[in-house]
């Protein structure tokens, strides 16, 4: 039971230790911190509009990468290519709402979402056949491909799919058929929410009840005992989890297109990839978890701006500050752990 | 550079104070009927978006300084926000509508979409894109004509340049950039006929190393006048001339959007500038007198917004006569009598 | 609740023994003295004077020193290199080598441990490393040595030599903490022996006035019943599995074997040599790669690793007892397996196995040796399989597990309907008292054992002459 009150526990210690070395740090750059986290909390929290637009828009990218990287560390598998496997999800979710004009919506969404997620999956392959048919560690090899996924992507908006002019280096708008219907009338929260909202909750019970869990958790937990005493099929569950690993982040890509942006741009993420890591382990990687924490992290980087736009703290240093929440955040998490486990520790 | 640093700093300080005072009583926001009324009580409220620092000494600084000269001459709230991802685009605009921003200055074509989808949402709201491609009721491309003074710049390197050879060094390939480049090898013909001209593009614009190493590869097939249009990579361009020529091969440099005359003063011939601050506070004005929205700002030679500014330091490296070439070709320009080949980019624009 | 009012006291000079069923506290007790576990209650003393062990550090300090079960040796550097890294004594970031080399060697020569310093550890075999182990310890000269189950992993050759080796450390000065199980070790060496029994310290007194009686009873707190050999008569069932040239890289080298219902084989060897692959090939955890292997679909597997790949110490009972059900359409619904349903089993099972442990959701981390092994045990046995593999099912066991696991595989080849059992053991005492036959593992290959050579002595020639055919 304690388990589950971990997170919240730590996350708490974490935002109080983060506080005071983000004021400190604020302080000695000559910014009020007051001032600063005044306008972090009010951009997004301060209305309903920056909740519903700002933060939930912000978090939806963080929770499906966050689910990707929750299920891969479950099953053992360390995947660190959730950026990329985003980006592979964008490109695909673009040609196809590119090509989608002609189609229904009833059909034109569903066909993006498709593609990104095929292509999130397919991105993952790559590593999970290296892994399993030639020995390669999947951190190297899955690092390395977000450098290709993202290098891949720019190279695409300056050539062969830049908007028709040519001028711009982004591609052209998805056809309106294909954009995610919003959630909200009149926000920008869109139906992406509510797709990674019920993936969190479909995939806490899958791991959770059903038996296909239980192997993911099981290989995860130790191969040779769920090989051996399990006599699961260690590779293809391992397969399995790197799989779906690569779609749910390919679908966070997907639904930033096909939710938010519209078209692709070079920089479409400013890392979720990598965030999402952060957002899994702070949840101890329960599906559950992650969505808490995503909203977390979404409250920190939609508010972020707002310490630019209302307080004057200067880009560079927000994003200090945010690295700074996430180390420590991390830190106190481990440490929150330790005293647990010591405290109710085996005898 | 301490210049640059005491700039940034006086800016953090004045958006903190305003920072302050808009907590002080921001009860009203977007108040009245959406055409601003600075005599009425509500300040004019200006916002700016940023892809890249303010701190580069370029495109961006000079946006920012125009931000800060718009608080300064109309007594204008303001508020500057570097956005990084597209998302971060739409947020942007949706926080400075909602806030009741009365203008917004997106500085740079990459804000455009986001622009047009914001637009329509809050029409109290003009925002204004430098470099942008579309039109719509409250949302307005602003078009730097920067053609005009690279075409200056180009005659200054034709006329200095002993070998021939003239390099151009350039961010990503964009039709703004394209177009100063046809413009400056136009200006380059128009001395030197015969000249030799070669083209480098870094893919971004900020990576003073690729600069640099583009710059350096030019130098050594010959070229010894070089112009970049890479905004904060510049310093890799200017720091390839000078260890150049403290190597014993003279080479010489031209700056670009803003006056850099000052990075490398020893090296520089002149600068093809583009003063944003006035630009800025000249379409801040034109919202005022409800003349903005609905068409492109052009902003160039003839509104003294564009031009091309010779480094005093090494005036006395031109060619006797050149500088008055030049500074006649320029009134030719703003005559109207000679034209400066441009790369259109604007919806419905003609080249 | 650990360790409740233990005693220990030892004397320098002596080798003191400790003995205790699993879960009786001994290694808790051990950890104690490491630094690893701070005691609720209670005084540590050390040449009468009170000591706080708060970290392992401060018990290195205050002359402890701890040889665990479990080597924390790195395979890919060589012995000195491991010897190093054992090393916190000064000279800063700098390392002398051949000082250093010069002293194991010094020190293995006056205490008689020979062990080839320039050789990686992952060459060694496990006696070897524990040799290593010792002298790693050794070099910090500890005034208390404390030795966790250090013949667990050893051949019957290699024991004589550890207890050897102990008695001289003893009479170097030094007081030497023993934990073990086997009683007839302990009284070889031991000059005082105690006994604990959950978590007391029920039995203090010195060797001469204790024998195999007294101790098991202290430490069961009744005598277990002996274990009485089956006569066996050789089977007429059919064979429930054979293997033919079966061969698995060098480790296995065109074995053959055939093993009928109601016998049980008994497979000795010296560890590494080849038992490990044989078991899993006998059991379908693996192919061979030449060779052809008949045998029942679901064979049972007791894996000598319990902790690795006997469970998952992560999981809770529930779910370890799970590992062998999920496969059964019994316990699942659609995609989802009937938890509710396997709790009350996994309750069941506890009950019949007498598996001691908080609940059904209680981690098997929680449990101690002996119940993780019944755990394993329940699973395996739980579906009356035609054919049980047991690898050195009862290493670490205390007298009571052991006979437990003793008890149930003769019990599952007893009666009407009884499974074929291999059980591969290099405990040669185990392997004669239930085997109905016994071969002989050298080198990959398997050589039977004439009735009349079924002993200790005849056994133990042939596991180290490789079967007097030669390899």
């Amino acid at each position: 039971m304690s388990g589950r009150a971990l997170p919240l526990v730590s996350a708490l210690a974490a935002l109080a230790l983060t506080l005071a070395l983000a004021a400190a740090a604020l302080a000695l750059g000559g910014y009020p911190p007051g001032e600063a986290f005044g306008a972090l909390l009010r951009g997004a929290l301060g209305s309903p509009q920056a909740v519903v637009s700002i933060t939930l828009v912000r978090t939806v990218p963080l929770l499906l990468t966050g689910l990707a990287v929750a299920l891969a560390f479950r099953a053992g598998v360390w995947n660190i290519g959730a950026e990329g496997q985003l980006y592979a999800g964008a490109v695909a979710a673009v040609w196809v709402g590119l090509h989608a004009g002609a189609l229904p919506g009833w059909l034109a969404v569903p066909a993006v979402l498709t593609a990104s997620v095929t292509a999130g999956a397919a991105w993952a392959a790559v590593p999970a056949l290296m892994k399993l048919r030639l020995g390669v560690g999947e951190v190297i090899t899955t690092l390395l491909l977000n450098f290709v996924a993202i290098d891949l992507a720019a190279w695409l908006v300056h050539g062969p799919l830049q908007e028709p002019r040519g001028v711009f280096p982004q591609t052209e708008s998805i056809a309106e058929a294909a954009r995610l219907p919003l959630l909200i009338p009149d926000s920008r929260l869109h139906a992406g929410f509510a797709v990674a909202v019920v993936l969190a909750a479909v995939l806490a019970l899958l791991l959770r009840y059903s038996r296909v869990g239980f192997s993911v958790r099981a290989v995860g937990a130790s191969p040779p005992a769920a090989r051996s005493a399990g006599r699961m099929p260690v590779g293809r569950v391992v397969a399995g989890a790197f799989l779906v690993s690569g779609a749910l982040a390919g679908l966070a890509g997907g639904v930033e297109v096909a939710g938010v942006t519209y078209a692709l741009y070079e920089n479409l993420s400013p890392g979720h990839g990598y965030t999402a890591i952060a957002v899994a382990l702070l949840a101890g990687l329960h599906p559950v978890g992650v969505v808490g924490t995503a909203v977390l992290f979404g409250v920190l980087e939609g508010g972020a701006s707002a310490m630019q736009r209302s307080a004057g703290v200067p880009a560079a240093w927000v994003d200090g500050i945010q690295a700074l929440v996430i180390l420590s955040v991390l830190v106190v998490d481990r440490v929150a752990r330790r005293i647990l486990v010591a405290r109710g520790g085996r005898g | 550079m301490f210049g640059r640093l005491n700039g940034r700093r006086r800016g953090w300080a004045a958006a903190v104070v305003m920072a302050l005072a808009a907590c002080g009583g921001d009860a009203d926001p977007g108040a009245g009927d959406g055409s601003p009324d600075p005599e009425a009580g509500a300040a004019l409220r200006v916002a700016l978006l940023t892809s890249g620092p303010v701190s580069d000494a370029g495109w961006y600084a000079g946006a920012y300084e125009g931000l800060l000269l718009i608080g300064d001459s109309l007594g204008a709230e303001v508020s500057h926000q570097q956005t990084r991802t597209p998302t971060e685009f739409d947020e942007a605009f949706l926080a400075y509508g909602a806030e009741g921003y009365d203008l917004v200055f997106a500085h740079g074509f990459e804000y455009q979409d986001a622009a047009m989808r914001a637009g329509p949402r809050f029409p109290d709201m003009t925002i204004v894109v430098s470099g942008g491609g579309r039109v719509g009721d409250n949302v307005a491309p602003l078009i730097f004509t920067l053609e005009e003074a690279s075409y200056l710049a180009g005659m200054a390197a034709g006329g200095v340049t002993r070998s021939g050879v003239v390099g151009m060094v350039g961010g990503v390939e964009i039709p703004p950039v394209q177009g100063t480049f046809r413009a400056f090898e136009a200006g380059v013909r128009a001395v030197r006929p015969d000249a030799t001209i070669l083209e480098a593009f870094i893919g971004n614009w900020d990576d003073v190393a690729a600069a640099k190493e583009a710059a350096v590869a030019q130098i050594g097939r010959g070229a010894d006048v070089l112009i970049h249009n890479t905004d904060a990579a510049s310093f890799g361009v200017f720091q390839a001339a000078r260890e150049a020529t403290e190597g014993g091969a003279e080479t010489w440099v031209l700056g670009m959007n803003r006056d850099q005359n000052d990075i490398a003063p020893d090296v520089t011939l002149g600068s093809a500038v583009i003063r944003i601050p006035e630009a800025f506070l000249e379409v801040a004005r034109r919202l005022l007198a409800g003349d903005l929205g609905g068409a492109p700002v052009y902003e160039g030679t003839s509104e003294d917004v564009v031009d091309f500014v010779a480094n005093p330091a090494t005036e006395a490296r031109y060619p006797d006569g050149l500088l008055q070439r030049i500074r006649a070709a320029g009134d030719s320009i703003r005559a109207g009598t000679l034209e400066v080949p441009r790369v259109p980019f604007v919806d419905g624009e003609t080249g | 609740m650990a360790l409740d009012d233990a005693r220990l006291d030892a004397w320098a000079g002596e080798v003191h023994a400790v003995l205790g069923e699993n879960g009786a506290g001994k290694t808790t007790l051990l950890s104690a003295l490491a630094g690893l576990v701070h005691p609720d209650q209670g005084t540590l003393r050390i040449d009468g004077r009170e000591v706080r062990l708060t970290t392992p550090r401060r018990a290195w300090h205050e002359g402890i020193g701890m040889v665990h079960q479990h080597f924390a040796l790195v395979d890919a550097m060589t012995v000195l290199d491991n010897l190093a890294l054992g090393r916190r004594r000064g000279g800063g970031f700098r390392l002398d080598r051949p000082g250093l080399a010069r002293e194991a060697r010094e020190l293995g020569l006056r205490v008689g441990l020979d062990v080839p310093l320039d050789a990686p550890v992952g060459s060694l075999g496990v006696g070897e490393r524990q040799r290593v182990e010792i002298l790693k310890v050794l070099l910090r000269d500890p005034s208390v040595l404390v030795l966790d189950e250090p013949t667990a992993v050893l051949a019957p050759a290699e024991v004589d030599g550890l207890l050897e080796l102990i008695r001289r450390l003893a009479l170097e000065g030094r007081a030497v903490l023993l934990v073990a199980h086997k009683l007839d070790e302990v009284l070889a060496v031991a000059h005082r022996v105690t006994v604990l029994r959950r978590g007391r310290t029920v039995l203090e007194a010195p060797r001469e006035e204790v024998d195999e009686g007294i101790l098991a009873r202290a430490m069961v707190g009744a005598e277990p019943e002996p274990l009485a050999r089956r006569p066996g008569p050789p089977s007429d069932r059919p064979p429930v599995v054979r293997l033919r040239g079966v061969r698995v890289g060098q480790r296995l080298r065109g074995v053959d074997l055939e093993v009928r219902a109601g016998e049980i084989v008994g497979i000795a060897g010296v560890e590494g040599n080849g038992q490990r692959e044989l078991a899993r090939v006998l059991a379908g955890r693996r192919d061979p790669h030449e060779g052809s292997v008949h045998g029942p679909d679901d064979p049972a597997f007791i894996p000598q690793d319990r902790r690795r790949e006997g469970l998952v110490e992560g999981f809770s009972l529930t779910e370890n007892l799970a590992l062998g059900l999920h496969d059964d359409p019994t316990w699942r619904r659609g995609p989802w397996l009937r938890w509710s349903a396997l709790r009350a089993r996994t309750a069941d099972v506890m009950d019949t196995f007498g598996i001691r442990a908080q609940g059904p959701r209680a981690r098997a981390s929680s449990l101690s040796g002996g119940n993780q092994q019944r755990l394993v045990v329940a699973r395996e046995l739980q579906g009356r399989p035609r054919l049980i593999v047991a690898e050195n099912p009862t290493r670490g066991l205390d007298v009571a597990g052991a006979a437990f696991v003793h008890r149930t595989l003769l019990d599952r080849v007893a009666g009407d309907d009884p499974a074929a059992v291999v059980l591969l053991s290099t405990d040669l005492d185990e392997v004669l008292a239930l085997a109905d036959r016994v071969l002989v593992v050298v080198r990959g290959r398997l050589h039977p054992v004439p009735p009349e050579r079924q002993t200790r002595e005849g056994v133990g020639a042939l596991m180290l002459s490789g079967g007097g055919v030669g390899p």
